[in-house]
């Protein structure tokens, strides 16, 4: 029998829609597999078809996207609730992402710098939008914009995680195949990903790291055969899950961690910090607090695509 | 008087929904389009890195 997906965004920039997308002609392996019942990037179903949908209808739904507003989270709700399996695909599902970096500032100061503050803004009156509105006697609704951006897994239960900044396309292909296939491992697992860090498939030439500098990536030209860390450029390959086929890394930039923590880990930001220290080359403390001290934005760096997922969340306020 | 919801609206990149409030008549007497999505990049590249932009405004769109 057919399997019935649905596929959603909330805080999100379409890349996981496009990623699925980016499947090429193996899209239409993925179409003769599964029907395809909600959309919206792609197709022209609204909240009332799924509202309309028998609990559980959905063989699975592909969340992407952080929660970032009352709607995301209405919509997670409603889906979770039709949904057998509810799998978190993305960065921004599965820690955040980079919507996450929101969590630096509060709801106030986010509306201000853009409806307000913004060079582009004409907006004399000050006007922020609003739950509520009436307009000539008509009364019109917004979602509530939240102060904290919050993962999928904060709001409902996940089953199953596809990590990833997109996810690479060819691990979106192959985790469909194992729901079509009957396949899924055990509640909770992360699937279209490696179980190793990221270090321990790059191909860059590693060998014993002692570092007294952190370098930013304009600073000097890193060597391209060498190990960024081992360089003395932040790399946050020791604190990521592998999966990702090392995109970036050949492409001659760090590791930025969006494939997330390795099992186990509740803080990837913390597990960097642990592997940085680990790797400087100075016996004071005050000495190796220099060394550190060269990370620039340390908390919006270590926690790149993980801020909304780390233990403190958001910076305090 | 009618209220036709459009939500949300599909087949491009990103979020919105079209509210048409229509007089008893038939005539069309207001229509809305409304974007609920606010992600707030405008901020929170405030304080980043400027060699690491590139890298986060690249998701502003991954379309």
């Amino acid at each position: 029998m057919k399997l019935k997906i649905g596929i959603y965004w909330g805080a999100a920039c379409g890349g996981c829609d496009v990623a699925i997308l980016d499947t090429h002609e193996r899209i239409l392996e993925i179409a003769a597999a599964a029907d395809i019942l909600f959309w919206p990037i792609a197709m022209d179903f609204k909240y009332d078809d799924v509202r309309a949908m028998p609990d559980g209808h959905l063989d699975a739904v592909l969340y992407s996207g952080a929660i970032r507003n009352s709607e995301n989270e209405e919509i997670a709700v409603l889906l979770r609730r039709k949904a057998k399996a509810m799998i978190a695909l993305g960065a921004c599902a599965h820690i955040g992402g980079i919507p996450g970096l929101s969590n630096m500032f509060t709801r106030d100061e986010t509306l201000k710098r853009v409806y307000i503050e913004s060079e582009s803004a004409d907006n004399p009156e000050g006007v922020l939008p609003s739950e509520r509105t009436v307009n000539d006697g008509n009364e019109l609704e917004l979602p509530r914009f939240y102060n904290t951006v919050k993962t999928l897994s904060q709001v409902v239960d996940v089953d199953y995680t596809i990590p990833g900044c997109p996810p690479a396309s060819m691990q979106i292909y192959s985790a469909i195949g194992l729901i079509a296939d009957g396949m899924l491992p055990k509640k909770g697992s992360v699937i279209g990903a490696g179980d190793r860090a990221l270090c321990d498939e790059c191909a860059r030439t590693k060998s014993e790291k002692k570092i007294t500098k952190i370098y930013r990536t304009h600073e000097r030209l890193p060597d391209p055969e060498t190990c960024f860390l081992e360089q003395g450029y932040l790399c946050l390959g020791p604190a990521t899950r592998s999966g990702c086929g090392s995109r970036c890394i050949k492409s001659g930039v760090p590791c930025r961690g969006c494939y997330g923590p390795l099992d186990g880990v509740a803080d990837q930001g913390l597990k960097m910090l642990s592997a940085l220290a680990s790797v400087i080359d100075g016996k004071e403390e005050q000495e190796i607090n220099a060394t550190l001290d060269m990370v620039a934005a340390p908390l919006t760096t270590l926690h790149r695509f993980s801020l909304a997922s780390s233990i403190p969340r958001r910076k305090k306020v | 008087m009618k209220r036709i919801a459009i939500d949300p609206i599909t087949r491009l990149e990103g979020h919105g929904k079209i509210t048409i409030f229509v007089n008893d008549d038939g005539t069309v007497e207001n229509a809305y389009l409304q974007i609920p999505e606010l992600r707030g990049f405008e901020k929170f590249v405030e304080g980043l890195p400027v060699e690491e932009i590139p890298r986060v405004v690249t998701r502003i769109c991954g379309v």
